[in-house]
């Protein structure tokens, strides 16, 4: 078990190698690829301080929770973007040309294979960026070091990964039937887009509901929620065991789907 | 391979065929277009629906910024003349958003496959001008009803339909916005005659621009001096403009004053973008192909 976890990792890291090593091939256009998400996100701490100039909180989020918040959220997005997203993009590419053939000859997890062959380096730097915007805010907020606070927040930010990978997983899965996945892109910005504010904001007559379902049904609101909320408001341990139960159901309902939908595939190549 | 010197190529001496020739020419560039526009009806409906679940979020969350802050107005808009506003920034940049555009210009000038713009009685500006007209007129009329369910829905942040004047001068300063993003973005295409890769610049470029186009939140609300300067800038108009003007907040003087700014910024970028391909004609190569 933990030898084949070593092997994954050593192939993790060696895939990462040699996608950095062509990334760097065009330093220009990797600069440039930094540089749009440096300035999404100095448009979004425009955005915000331009809002907390006229108010000084939002949904019961003070001006450094909020933006703790979406340091979170930055992160989250970063590293999902990084490791999955083109990838996830090029499988309908894969099935249309039918070079999955090739993918699922190697001796290696097909999930594996499909979802990390590469790495976009390029949004790597939203980990960063994400990172020091939270940062920032805990020293704003005049944060008290508190281990079981940073554990809980560790913890969740993984299954918030995790549930945000079975989410695209799942989206991915259905280019085998669907072929082209033009939807893909538009799925995954409107689960970001869900995933980017706070779920107090689901306030009101119908809102509730809302709030309700992206949190217990189709668990969006959980990704960058509860690891914010953990570390900066509220440290509700049944809400940490809640977001573990469904990043570990809905990894495996997203492999079940994958693997269902492979046995639907048919090659296209001779 | 010696590359044809662009500026060499002579149009054969015919005789000019007159505008009329040239309408036709350009109707049917606009009707093919449309076709092609048309051939994905239920692909695009489903984004188009897709597009519209995001809105529910920017309401509640401005829903919260007002609850949170106290205050009635922010930035001289109250709640419903906010979600009002960037319900209509949505229409304003349907108007003057032109995906692939400058894209579009830069790879015919990397492949080389420009040169049937040189080659046939064809203006390439002309060209693109009228399929996406056709674009667009596709894009509306099919948006027409999922838009309008949506403004039915969200009726009452809305205090119905302004004057007739106030409705000819919103229609007047959507169809400048058109121009203004159809010629800016064309500029920003022909930059690809002097960079082989303009994509990166034009992501920056357009990131940019759904900011202080005034997409995200009206200008209004950005402190001084930030405000001052982008209402000095053309980007106001393709988002910020015409959505103030359907809500009446410029009026009299001042609104024939911005019509005609905003007339000005289109007959600029249109300058702007002849003069660069003209000078980037002279330094074309037309590889490829």
């Amino acid at each position: 078990m933990i030898s084949g976890v070593l092997r994954y990792l050593r192939m993790l890291g060696g895939l990462a190698r040699y996608t950095l090593a062509r990334e760097m091939a065009f330093r220009g256009n990797f600069l440039v690829k930094v540089s749009v998400e440096l300035l999404w996100m100095g448009i979004l701490i425009a955005f915000y301080r331009t809002v907390f100039g006229k108010t000084n909180q939002i949904a019961g989020w003070s001006e450094p929770d909020y933006f703790f918040f979406v340091g979170c959220f930055f992160a989250i997005n970063g590293l999902i973007e990084t490791l999955f997203l083109e990838n996830c993009n090029e499988f309908a590419e894969l099935v249309r040309t039918g070079d999955l053939d090739f993918l699922l000859l190697k001796p290696i997890d097909e999930q594996f294979l499909v979802s990390c062959r590469r790495m976009d380096w390029g949004t790597a730097p939203n980990l960063v960026m994400g990172a020091i915007l939270m940062v920032v805010a805990l020293v704003q907020k005049g944060w008290t070091f508190d281990p079981s606070r940073v554990a809980a927040f560790v913890a969740t930010f993984a299954f918030g990964v995790a549930i945000a990978y079975s989410f695209m997983m799942i989206l991915t899965s259905f280019s085998v039937w669907m072929v082209r996945n033009q939807s893909l892109m538009e799925m995954w910005w409107l689960f970001s887009s869900l995933a980017r504010y706070p779920r107090q904001i689901f306030s009101g007559r119908g809102a509730e509901t809302l709030g309700r379902f992206f949190t217990f049904v189709v668990p969006i609101l959980l990704v960058s929620n509860v690891p914010a909320d953990v570390m900066v408001r509220v440290l509700d341990w049944w809400m940490v065991g809640f977001t573990a139960a469904v990043a570990v159901i809905s990894l495996w309902v997203s492999r079940w789907f994958f693997q269902f939908a492979l046995r639907s595939y048919r090659s296209a190549s001779s | 391979m010696t590359p044809p010197d662009a500026a060499a190529i002579a149009i054969p001496a015919t005789p000019s065929p007159g505008p009329l020739h040239a309408l036709v020419k350009y109707a049917r560039i606009f009707r093919v277009s449309l076709i092609e526009r048309m051939t994905y009806r239920s692909d695009f409906l489903i984004g188009t629906l897709l597009r519209f679940l995001p809105i529910i979020t920017t309401v509640l969350l401005w829903k919260a910024i007002y609850e949170g802050s106290g205050q009635t107005q922010i930035g001289g808009f109250n709640y419903r003349e906010m979600i009002a506003y960037l319900l209509l920034t949505n229409i304003s940049r349907m108007f003057s958003s032109m995906p692939g555009l400058a894209g579009g210009i830069a790879r015919e000038v990397r492949e080389g496959t420009l040169k049937r713009y040189l080659l046939q009685p064809l203006d390439l500006l002309g060209f693109l001008l009228s399929s996406r007209v056709a674009h667009k007129v596709a894009y509306i009329t099919m948006s027409f009803l999922p838009y309008a369910l949506l403004f039915y829905l969200c009726r009452s942040y809305f205090d119905g339909f302004p004057d007739a004047t106030t409705m000819a001068a919103y229609a007047l300063s959507l169809v400048l916005s058109f121009l203004v993003g159809f010629y800016f973005e064309a500029s920003v295409g022909m930059v690809g005659f002097w960079f082989l890769e303009v994509t990166s610049v034009l992501y920056i470029v357009m990131t940019l621009n759904f900011f202080i186009s005034g997409h995200m939140l009206p200008l209004d609300l950005l402190p001084q001096p930030w405000a001052g300067i982008l209402k000095a800038l053309p980007f106001q108009y393709m988002a910020y403009f015409p959505a103030v003007v359907f809500q009446g907040k410029i009026r009299g003087t001042e609104l024939i004053l911005h019509l005609g700014l905003e007339l000005f910024w289109a007959l600029a970028f249109m300058l702007l973008a002849r003069t660069l391909y003209r000078a980037g004609l002279k330094r074309y190569s037309a590889y490829g192909g």
